[in-house]
C-alpha cells in the first residue's frame, strides 16, 4: 500500500471518528452510534498498522536516500500525531461511555442534534442493519468496554513502539505546506456563511447586510429618479420646440 | 489501566483538581432531564429549526426552584455553569453570562465538557483555528491571529498534518446535515470560547498553579506513604496550641474589624472593577495617590502594619516622622526589608550600607537600640546573610508601634489627611453602561513602567529626605568641620545609652578597630566622665590625644542622643574619607593622625563653639553616596578613620575589644 495514500484515509477516518465521538452521550447516541464508532475504530487501526510498518521499516533502512528519508520523517510525524488523537479521542469516549450509558436514555443530553446520519457515511460502509434490539443487553456494553479498553492499550503500545525503534528529530522537520489552509471551494464556504448569519440574531452582520441593501436600493431609486427627470426633460424640450 | 494521557508530558505538571467540576456535571444532567428539566424550545433560523434551546429566564428559573434560592444567587449560579462550558450562549456567544430574558442557551456536548483528566490540547486549536480559516478568511480575531501565529511557529513539525486535519474534520462535517453541521460548529466554538478566552477576561478555567502530582491518580500505600503521614501527624502534635477562646476571640475582633472593608461582605465605592469593568476605584487608591479614600485611612488605624503595608500610609508616616526628627527608624526598617527582599548579589554592599548609615558608633543616622541586640547584629554581621537583621528590625518595628504610632495618630498631620480624604460617590450603572464599560476595557500601565516609576520615587526620596533630615547647616565641603548644634535636644533620658555604655568595654565593637587601641580601660574612663555631663558645650579636652578627644566627643554625643540620635553627629563620620586626603588602602591605624587633618575650620553660623577637631565631619548621604563610590574604587571599603565594619579583614593590630 503506497503510504501517502494510506495516510490521508487513515487522516479521513480520524476526523470521521472526532465528529462521531463529539455525538456519544448527546441526544443522538445509540447503539448505532456506537457500533459505528466501533467500526471505525478498527478501520482505523488497521490502517494505522499498515502504515506503521511500512514507515517503520522504510525509516529504519539505512540506505535511504535522503529527500526520500525527508518524505518519510514528515510522514512519521504526521502520522504520530494522528495516532495520538486517535487515542485521545478513544479515551474520551472510554470515558463518556462509562458515565452514559445507553440504558438509560433519560441522561442523556439534549444537545440539539437530530441526525442520525453522522459521519460513517464519509467511510462509504454499507448502511447497518438496523435490526438490532433496541435495549441493550448488559454483558454487550461490558464487553464493547473491554474491547475498547484494549485497543486503546494497542495504540499505546503502538506508539511507544514507534517512538523505540525509530528515531525522527521531531525539530528537524520542514512542512511543506502552507501556512493557512486554502478554501476548499467558494460555495460551501459561502453555504457556511450564510447560517453564521443566521446564528447571531443581534449581531452585526446582518445590519449591515441589510444597510447595503438599503444602500443599493437608494442608489437605484436615485438613478431611477434622474433617469426620469432626463427623460422628462427631452420630451419638455420636444414639446416646446 | 493503562490508559494514559496520550501527551507524554514528562514535566510532571499537572493541573489541580477542580472539585467543581464533577458537581456541576450532576446539576447539567438534571437541568437537561426532558421531564424534569429547563423547558426546551426550537431555535428558529432562516432555513430550518434546531431543537433543545433553552432561554436564560428558565435557567434562572429551574435553578432557583431546584436549589431553593434567590434569583440573583440562581443567576450567578448560570453564569458559572456557562463560564465553565456546560452551558453556551447561542447569541452574543463571547460573553459567558446567562442574561435573565429570552435569550438562548444550549447544553454542550459531553465531549467538549471540561475534564481533568485531558488538558485541552494546542494541536486541537491549531486545528480549529486552521478550520475556521477554511471557511473563510482572515475571520480570526487578533488574539486568535497571535495564537494561530505561534502554534505555527512552535508546532511547525506538525503543520502539515494539522491543515490536512483540519480539510478532513471539514470535510467530514460536510456529510452531515445542515442543522447537525451548525450545532456542531456552535459547540466546537463555544468548547474554545472557554479554552481559549480572549486576552484580559476572566476565565473560570484559571486554576492558578501546577501541581507537582497527578490528583487522580491512587496512591498506593507503600511505607513510604506511611511514613510522610506518622510525620505529619507528628508535627501536628508538637505544634503549639492556643485556647479557642483565645484563637475565636482573635477571628472575631478581626471579622469586626475589617468586615466594612471585605469587598465580597460590602459594596466597594465607587464599584467593584471586576463586577462593573471600571477602573475608578484602582485609580483611586494607586498607591503614590494624593488623597487617599476614607477607607483606606481607616485601615491605617487598625493597626501599624497596615499603616506600613501601605505605600501611601508609608509616606505620610515618613513625613510625621521628618517633622520629630526620627526618619531614621523608618528608613532602617525600610533598609531591612529592601535586604531581606533583595538579590543575594547585592546584600553584602547592602548590610555594609545598612550598617554604616544605621548601627556603627557614630553612624549618621543611628538608630537606637539596647545593647544586647546591637551586640547579636554586629556579631552577625561578621558573617552577613538575609535575615541578619531582624531582630534590629524587629526591636526598631515595636519601638515605632509603641511610639511613634501612637503619636502619629494624635497628630495633626493624621487629622488633616483623615480631614482630606475622599469618600467616592457609588456608581449606578445601567445593563447597557455595564455592556458598554465592557467593550471599553483597557489594560493598566505595564509593569515594567511602573516599577521604573517606583525606582525614580525612591532615588527621589534617598535624595531629598536626609538633606533635611541630618542636618540644617550642612554643606558638603569634606574639610570643613562642623558639628551640628540643633539645640532641640530631647531631654531625653540618658539611661537607655548608660547600659548600652556598661556594655561596650565587654562586647568587642568594631568600631573600637576604628578608634585604634584605645584600651577598654581608657573608654571606661571616659564613659563614667561623660555620665555626669549634660552640657555638651562644658566639655574639656580629654587629653591632647586627638583619638581620645574623638572618643570623648562621640561618647558625649551617645549619651546625648537620646530618643533623637539623628541629630547628632558623632567624630566619626563613616566617610571620612579625606582624613586629610589620604588616599592608600588600609592604613594602619594610629593614634597619632591628626598630622594628616588640614587646618581646621569652624563655621560661624554654628551654635555651638567647640574645640573639634579636624576629622570630625558631617556628610549628607548624597555627597557620600558619591563620594563613597569614589572612596571604594580606590580604597576597597577600608580607610583610615572609617568605621570599619567587622566582616571586613583587618591588619593585625586591630584586634582589640
Amino acid at each position: 500500500i503506497p503510504g501517502p495514500l494510506c495516510y490521508s484515509l487513515l487522516l479521513l477516518v480520524v476526523a470521521c471518528y472526532r465528529h462521531l465521538a463529539s455525538c456519544v452521550g448527546g441526544c443522538t447516541d445509540s447503539l448505532q452510534l456506537r457500533d459505528e464508532l466501533r467500526q471505525t475504530r478498527e478501520k482505523a487501526q488497521k490502517l494505522a498498522m499498515a502504515i506503521c510498518q511500512h514507515l517503520t521499516l522504510h525509516l529504519r533502512d539505512k540506505s535511504l536516500p535522503e529527500e526520500q528519508r525527508k518524505e518519510m520523517e514528515l510522514l512519521w510525524v504526521a502520522f504520530s500525531s494522528s495516532l495520538e488523537l486517535l487515542h485521545l479521542d478513544m479515551c474520551k469516549v472510554f470515558n463518556m461511555s462509562d458515565i452514559f450509558s445507553l440504558a438509560n436514555t433519560d441522561a442523556l443530553v439534549q444537545t440539539g442534534l437530530q441526525g442520525s446520519e453522522v459521519a460513517a457515511r464519509a467511510l462509504s460502509l454499507p448502511d447497518l442493519n438496523q435490526t438490532q434490539s433496541p435495549t441493550l443487553p448488559a454483558g454487550l456494553e461490558s464487553q464493547e468496554r473491554s474491547t475498547l479498553e484494549q485497543e486503546i492499550g494497542q495504540i499505546d503500545h503502538m506508539i511507544d513502539d514507534m517512538e523505540m525503534k525509530v528515531n525522527v528529530l521531531r525539530w528537524m522537520v520542514e512542512p511543506h505546506g502552507p501556512q493557512y489552509a486554502d478554501p476548499l471551494s467558494s460555495t460551501d464556504s459561502a453555504s457556511l456563511a450564510v447560517f453564521s448569519v443566521d446564528e447571531e440574531q443581534p449581531g452585526h452582520q446582518p445590519l449591515c447586510q441589510r444597510n447595503k441593501f438599503c444602500a443599493v436600493l437608494f442608489l437605484f431609486a436615485v438613478v431611477l429618479v434622474a433617469g426620469f427627470i432626463s427623460v422628462s426633460m427631452v420630451l419638455f424640450s420636444g414639446v416646446c420646440f | 489501566m493503562t490508559i494514559r494521557n496520550a501527551i507524554r508530558d514528562h514535566g510532571q505538571r499537572y493541573r489541580p483538581r477542580m472539585a467543581c467540576l464533577k458537581k456541576a456535571e450532576k446539576v447539567v444532567l438534571e437541568m437537561q432531564d426532558p421531564k424534569t428539566g429547563v423547558k426546551s424550545q426550537p431555535q428558529r433560523l432562516v432555513i430550518t429549526t434546531i431543537p433543545h434551546a433553552i432561554t436564560g429566564e428558565d435557567i434562572i428559573a429551574w435553578l432557583a426552584g431546584r436549589f431553593q434560592i434567590d434569583t440573583q444567587e440562581a443567576r450567578n449560579f448560570g453564569s458559572m455553569l456557562v463560564a465553565l462550558g456546560y452551558i453556551y450562549p447561542l447569541q452574543d456567544h463571547k460573553r459567558l453570562v446567562i442574561k435573565p430574558d429570552a435569550s438562548l442557551y444550549r447544553f454542550q456536548t459531553p465531549y467538549f465538557w471540561p475534564t481533568q483528566q485531558w488538558p485541552v490540547e494546542d494541536t486541537d486549536y491549531a486545528i480549529y483555528l486552521a478550520k475556521r480559516n477554511i471557511r473563510k478568511k482572515g475571520i480570526l480575531e487578533l488574539h486568535e491571529q497571535e495564537h494561530y501565529n505561534r502554534l505555527h511557529k512552535w508546532m511547525n513539525h506538525k503543520w502539515d498534518f494539522i491543515v490536512m486535519q483540519a480539510k478532513e474534520q471539514y470535510r467530514a462535517a460536510k456529510e452531515r446535515k445542515k442543522p447537525d453541521r451548525v450545532v456542531f460548529e456552535c459547540q466546537e466554538r463555544a468548547y474554545w470560547v472557554v479554552h481559549r478566552p480572549p486576552p484580559g477576561t476572566v476565565s473560570a478555567m484559571d486554576y492558578g498553579l501546577d501541581r507537582r502530582i497527578d490528583p487522580n491518580t491512587v496512591e498506593t500505600k507503600t511505607p513510604d506513604f506511611y511514613e510522610r503521614i506518622m510525620i505529619f501527624t507528628q508535627q501536628s502534635i508538637m505544634r503549639p496550641r492556643v485556647k479557642s477562646s483565645v484563637s475565636i476571640g482573635a477571628l472575631v475582633k478581626y471579622c469586626a474589624t475589617y468586615k466594612n472593608h471585605d469587598p465580597f461582605l460590602l459594596k466597594c465605592l465607587p464599584s467593584n472593577p471586576w463586577l462593573t469593568d471600571d477602573a475608578t476605584y484602582w485609580t483611586l487608591n494607586m498607591p503614590n495617590v494624593e488623597i487617599p479614600t476614607k477607607m483606606r485611612v481607616e485601615r491605617w488605624t487598625f493597626s501599624f502594619g497596615e499603616l506600613l503595608s501601605d505605600p501611601r500610609g508609608r509616606n505620610d508616616f515618613r513625613l510625621f516622622l521628618k517633622k520629630e526628627f526620627s526618619g531614621e527608624n523608618l528608613a532602617f526598617w525600610e533598609s531591612c526589608e529592601d535586604l531581606k527582599w533583595g538579590t543575594a548579589a547585592t546584600m553584602r554592599e547592602k548590610a555594609e550600607q545598612i550598617y554604616k548609615t544605621f548601627l556603627a558608633r557614630g553612624a549618621p543616622r543611628w538608630i537606637n537600640i539596647d545593647g544586647k541586640t546591637m551586640e547579636v547584629t554586629v556579631k552577625g554581621l561578621k558573617h552577613p546573610h538575609r535575615y541578619v537583621l531582624d531582630a534590629a528590625q524587629t526591636h526598631i518595628y515595636m519601638l515605632m508601634k509603641k511610639d511613634s504610632y501612637g503619636r502619629y495618630m494624635k497628630s495633626p498631620v493624621f487629622k488633616e489627611t483623615t480631614k482630606k480624604a475622599i469618600c467616592p460617590e457609588e456608581h449606578k450603572f445601567s445593563d447597557n453602561q455595564l455592556e458598554q464599560n465592557a467593550r471599553n476595557r483597557r489594560p493598566s500601565l505595564s509593569p515594567i513602567i511602573l516599577r521604573q516609576m517606583e525606582e525614580e520615587q525612591k532615588a527621589k526620596m534617598a535624595a531629598n529626605v536626609d538633606i533635611t533630615q541630618l542636618c540644617r547647616f550642612t554643606t558638603p565641603v569634606p574639610h570643613l568641620a562642623v558639628y551640628s548644634g540643633i539645640s532641640d535636644f530631647p531631654s531625653a533620658t540618658a539611661s537607655p545609652s548608660l547600659p548600652f555604655l556598661a556594655h561596650t568595654p565587654a562586647c568587642p565593637s568594631p568600631i573600637s578597630v576604628a578608634l585604634d587601641s584605645t584600651s577598654a580601660s581608657e573608654r571606661r574612663v571616659e564613659a563614667s566622665e561623660g555620665e555626669g555631663e549634660g552640657n555638651p558645650a562644658a566639655r574639656g579636652p580629654v587629653g591632647g590625644n586627638v583619638s581620645r578627644s574623638r572618643m570623648a566627643l562621640s561618647l558625649r554625643r551617645l549619651l546625648k542622643r537620646g530618643c533623637t540620635p539623628s541629630t547628632m553627629f558623632a567624630s566619626l563620620s563613616p566617610k571620612c574619607h579625606s582624613a586629610a586626603g589620604t588616599s592608600s588602602r588600609i592604613q594602619p591605624i594610629s593614634p597619632n593622625q591628626p598630622s594628616q587633618a588640614p587646618p581646621r575650620r569652624i563655621a560661624n553660623f554654628f551654635q555651638i563653639k567647640v574645640d573639634i577637631p579636624p576629622e570630625c565631619r558631617i556628610y549628607p548621604i548624597e555627597s557620600e553616596d558619591e563620594e563613597e563610590e569614589n572612596r571604594a574604587a580606590s580604597r576597597g571599603g577600608v580607610g583610615a578613620k572609617e568605621i570599619i565594619c567587622p566582616w571586613e579583614s583587618l591588619t593585625p593590630q586591630n584586634g582589640t575589644g
